[in-house]
């Protein structure tokens, strides 16, 4: 009897404890504004970041502290990937997060979907800017009312990598290669004369397919959430890069240490990649140093972008925060400040979402790595083209099938129109949506 | 044991053995090669087949990020504290279940095999939930003791004891020896191999646990290993080679305490148990 | 009611009075004694965790808002495609790789534990060595081997005049790659499971089946699998739990794909709970798994069970 006790006890102890409501401790009713600054901000934040992120905030703290007397920011390198564990379980435990958070572009708007109250409301410190923003990431970081719920950061600003070498040899003028269709010939003839691909890329993940959808200007979602995947762009993207796998033009790698050996070994004579790669390629690269250029994307018809996105970050104070102002005051001195991103692009490589920024003179300036080429320049002009896509907040879900999709329709051979349109029904059952 | 085995079985068991400590040593091989060169020259191609000169810049570049000698002694606190506690816990409720029929046995153990049962990823937003309660984020005891107990070692050990005679148990009980003493002086000796094989086991997984540990720790020099050198994958750039010198010292300690308790693999203790 | 409730009937107690004397008032208070440590720590620790996430299987997410939705996530299962095939999955698993590993280390742990072996020592420890890697590590390393271009499981077979393979972006492939990867990682941590186990095997039951004149195998068909019966069930058991919960090697290696064809339970239910935030339905997933492993964890045991007694 006595132990039964016990157990009772100590079941109930433990229950007591935690005390809070099964599945998840009560969310705050609504997502909290941040209110109009008033004076100056003091007290300590914590914010969560990875990778070079985490190396410029700290940077940049240590200038802000200076700058602003009493305050204190601390920075935290979470490791990147899995550092969305620790954001999910902090978000659905309703406790645990950091003042300011960082999430890529395509996660931000499942998050801020799905945990609607749960981001402070940043519009009134981002409204003043938002001419200053890269389009696609302002939109990907307005909640479906309107309110804008993070900072923008980082762009992926894509372009075409070409190796001039090898073209030189194949007898390919690179300024001809402004449509899809005359990139695919190009390749073919780089294949005959020099047995090369035509770019290395891991099509299990299906992210080639979205970022040229991207740059068509269409996406999974519409923006008014339907599906609309089964569309002619989407077809004709998805039967170009079919034609360019079953010619044998595409090398698929898996993972990045793939793609950073694919490069160094010049298995392929083009990369349509986002700017950040740039860094990749001049610190594992060395080698290659004068045989790259860059110039905009082919497009698939006249009149569309020269640009996708691949990537990016945003910075979002959640609505756990301890001290939303000094978070927000702090994400505007690093992200909506042109010095403070132009450092950063200097010293960590991260390509400001901030366009007054790529104003600066020193994107202009000639790149030894690019052979003597003002290669930035290519990715700062193309910045504020890059299309807005509607992400929605089942993106993660509809992306999978999309990948599933892809990869049935460019390795297994599926027609590119019927893939599509089982992959737009699934999407469209398993998120209760319509078809567009 | 065995005097007659024949040349030709020895050989084919040399073979066997041989085969799988090629397929067991491969992959470290490619490891030691990348922790000794730049990661840029890991990528070339043809890839480098024999250790190169960067041990030394690649272990000042691992302490620099990741602040590796740090994280390598959290690591060691919180790993030897676990498994000296969770080995004592394991053994005795694995002996409780073997051994001893009490009120509310069944109980106890049904709850046991469900949390060995249940993915333990649906676990962690509740058990967060208490940590926070407790304010114990971002502490040592946060990282060890909800795990402290667990289903795997328990049932290890309850397997261990079942198969040691209850003649013996009786025998010392009837020489005026108490339960626990019995189960100190009498059974643990015993088991002694399977004990090793539990402490192995139980830091092992505390050494290389991942999730629980980055959920729990906030401060980087509270990381334990794992969690720093996850840090060290980024999102364009990866530091390959800082990674795998990094993984190749973590196994080290691994391996000291294998071969520690390995020693305690030797034939016929529960022969010589029962002469005594 | 369970496999190791079942093994505690029938070979647990050393004695059980017909109604509650001093012994057993006795052999309960010590029982609880050294339980206790264990059942505090897990009644702390897990009874709100097990119980909340059983709740939240009864809830459903709209909008952000979460409320009671009875059994709509358990109705969602059965028409939820990905479910079947994750469990199909993680049985290809449990039919080839279980069988495969425990074998293999079954084998390892005899050849080891023979008196010839020369470096005894030296070898456990290599084939141990697989299962010290962290996860980090582990996931970098096989997929630079297992790369269909250039990497070196592909040039090996190359020697023998196989064409390299795309071991991971073809589903049968895929398969086989993760069997691989997997058995590399987890059969020297089974072999030291049953070579600890080999270690309480009686001197005396060698010496008397070499009396009677068995030849290797023999001694090994009734004296080492007999005596071995509790590990193996252990083993086995553990071993089938750990690929129906699989979830490290197809996140690092695989992601589930090509074309879900590793996706298995507990991956489907992290992208449905972590990636998704559905953490009802993620439940829900949760507590079937948790229903097939019991089912097949009493299978395994009565296959296993000891049909002399």
């Amino acid at each position: 009897m006595r132990l039964r006790t016990l157990i009772t006890g100590v079941l109930a102890s433990a229950l007591a404890l935690t005390g809070c409501a099964m599945g998840g401790a009560p969310a705050p009713k609504a997502a909290p504004t941040l209110e109009p600054s008033t004076g100056p901000v003091t007290g300590e934040i914590t914010v969560w970041t990875w990778d070079v992120a985490a190396t410029a905030l700290k940077r940049l703290a240590t200038d802000y502290e200076k700058a602003h007397q009493g305050t204190t920011i601390k920075v935290v390198d979470v490791g990147y990937d899995n550092a969305y564990d620790k954001i999910s379980v902090g978000l659905q435990a309703g406790t645990g997060l950091p003042d300011l958070l960082t999430l890529e572009t395509d996660r931000l708007p499942g998050f801020l979907e799905n945990f609607p109250n749960g981001f402070v409301d940043l519009t009134s410190r981002v409204e003043p800017e938002k001419a200053n923003l890269d389009p696609s990431k302002l939109a990907a970081a307005t909640g479906k009312d309107g309110k804008i719920l993070a900072m923008p950061w980082d762009s992926g600003t894509m372009a075409l990598y070409l190796r001039s070498d090898y073209l030189s040899d194949a007898g390919i003028d690179p300024a001809t290669l402004t449509t899809w269709d005359a990139f695919a010939q190009a390749a073919e003839q780089v294949k005959a004369k020099l047995g090369k691909t035509a770019f290395d890329t891991d099509l299990s993940t299906g992210a080639m397919f979205l970022q040229l959808l991207q740059q068509r200007g269409t996406g999974i979602f519409d923006a008014n959430g339907k599906v609309v995947l089964d569309n002619d762009k989407a077809v004709a993207v998805l039967t170009f890069l079919q034609n360019l796998q079953q010619k044998g033009l595409i090398n698929n790698t898996k993972g990045w240490d793939a793609r950073v050996s694919a490069a160094k070994a010049g298995k392929s004579a083009f990369s349509p990649n986002a700017v950040w790669w740039t860094g990749t390629l001049t610190s594992e690269a060395k080698e290659l140093k004068g045989k790259w250029r860059v110039q905009p994307l082919p497009t698939f018809a006249e009149g569309e972008a020269k640009t996708s996105n691949n990537g990016g970050s945003n910075l979002a104070v959640p609505a756990q925060a301890k001290n939303p102002a000094l978070a927000a005051d702090f994400a505007a001195f690093a992200l909506l400040n042109s010095d403070n991103q132009n450092s950063m692009m200097a010293k960590e490589g991260l390509f400001p979402s901030y366009l007054p920024a790529l104003a600066s003179p020193v994107y202009s300036e000639p790149d030894p790595y690019f052979g003597g080429q003002p290669a930035m320049r290519v990715f700062a002009d193309l910045t504020s083209t890059i299309p807005a896509i509607s992400y929605t907040g089942d993106y993660a879900k509809a992306s999978e099938i999309v990948a599933n999709a892809t990869v049935e329709a460019i390795l297994n051979g599926k027609d590119a129109k019927a893939t599509l349109q089982d992959a737009a029904a699934t999407i469209a059952k398993q998120t209760n949506r319509e078809i567009g | 044991m065995e005097k007659q085995t024949s040349g030709l079985a020895q050989a084919l068991g040399y073979l066997f053995l041989l085969v799988g400590a090629v397929a067991s040593i491969l992959p470290f091989a490619w490891m030691l090669i990348s922790a000794t060169h730049t990661t840029a020259d890991v990528f070339a191609s043809p890839p480098p087949i024999l250790p190169g000169d960067q041990l030394w810049a690649n272990l000042v570049r691992l302490q620099e990020t990741t602040n590796f000698a740090q994280v390598c002694l959290n690591s060691a606190i919180i790993a030897v504290l676990y498994t000296v506690f969770s080995a004592a816990v394991s053994a005795m409720c694995g002996y409780a279940l073997a051994k001893y029929r009490f009120r509310g046995r069944g109980l106890v153990l049904t709850f046991i095999l469900i949390t060995m049962m249940i993915p333990m990823q649906v676990l962690l937003v509740p058990l967060f939930q208490i940590m926070a309660s407790l304010g114990w984020i971002d502490t040592f005891q946060a990282v060890i003791l909800p795990f402290l107990a667990n289903a795997f070692g328990i049932f290890l050990m309850r397997q261990a004891f079942e198969s040691f005679p209850d003649t013996l148990i009786e025998a010392a009980r009837i020489d005026g020896s108490g339960d626990i003493g019995i189960f100190f002086r009498v059974v643990l000796p015993v088991a002694r191999p399977q004990l090793a094989a539990l402490v192995i086991y139980t830091f092992m997984s505390q050494w290389n646990a991942f999730i629980w540990p980055l959920l729990m720790l906030n401060t980087e020099a509270n990381y334990t290993i794992p969690v720093a050198l996850n840090t060290m994958v980024g999102l364009s750039r990866v530091d390959y080679s800082g990674l795998m010198l990094g993984s190749l010292l973590t196994t080290l300690p691994m391996l000291l305490i294998f071969v520690i308790f390995q020693k305690q693999f030797v034939a016929g203790l529960l022969g010589g148990a029962v002469k005594e | 009611m369970s496999a190791a409730t079942a093994a505690g009937r029938r070979s647990g107690a050393p004695r059980q009075g017909r109604r509650p004397g001093a012994l057993e008032r006795r052999t309960s208070r010590f029982g609880w004694f050294f339980a206790a440590p264990a059942v505090a720590l897990f009644g702390f620790f897990f009874a709100y965790p097990l119980v909340a996430s059983l709740m939240q299987s009864f809830q459903v997410t709209q909008d952000g808002v979460t409320g009671f939705g009875g059994l709509a996530n358990y109705e969602k299962l059965a028409g939820d495609d990905l479910v079947w095939l994750s469990l199909m999955n993680a049985g290809i698993l449990l039919v080839f790789q279980v069988p495969l590993m425990i074998g293999l280390a079954l084998l390892l742990a005899v050849v080891l534990n023979q008196s010839w072996l020369k470096f005894r020592t030296t070898f456990r420890m290599i084939h141990f060595l697989p299962a010290v890697t962290t996860l980090v590590a582990y996931s970098l390393v096989f997929r630079v081997m297992l790369q269909a271009d250039g990497g070196v499981i592909n040039q090996l077979i190359g020697v023998v005049g196989i064409p390299p393979i795309d071991w991971l972006n073809n589903p049968f492939w895929a398969r086989v790659a993760l069997i691989g990867s997997i058995t590399w990682r987890w059969t020297g941590y089974n072999m030291v499971l049953l070579l600890a186990g080999l270690q309480g095997i009686p001197k005396e039951q060698y010496e008397s089946a070499a009396l009677d004149g068995a030849t290797g195998w023999r001694t090994f068909r009734h004296v080492v699998v007999p005596q071995l019966r509790p590990v193996l069930i252990f083993t086995s058991i553990t071993s089938t739990i750990g690929a129906l919960q699989l979830f490290d090697e197809n996140f690092i290696l695989t992601g589930g794909g090509p074309s879900n064809a590793t996706l298995t339970p507990v991956l489907y239910l992290y992208r449905v709970g972590f990636r998704q935030f559905d953490f009802g339905y993620a439940s829900a997933i949760a507590w079937l798994l948790v229903l097939v492993i019991g089912i097949f964890s009493i299978a395994q045991f009565w296959l296993m069970r000891d049909k002399e007694a």
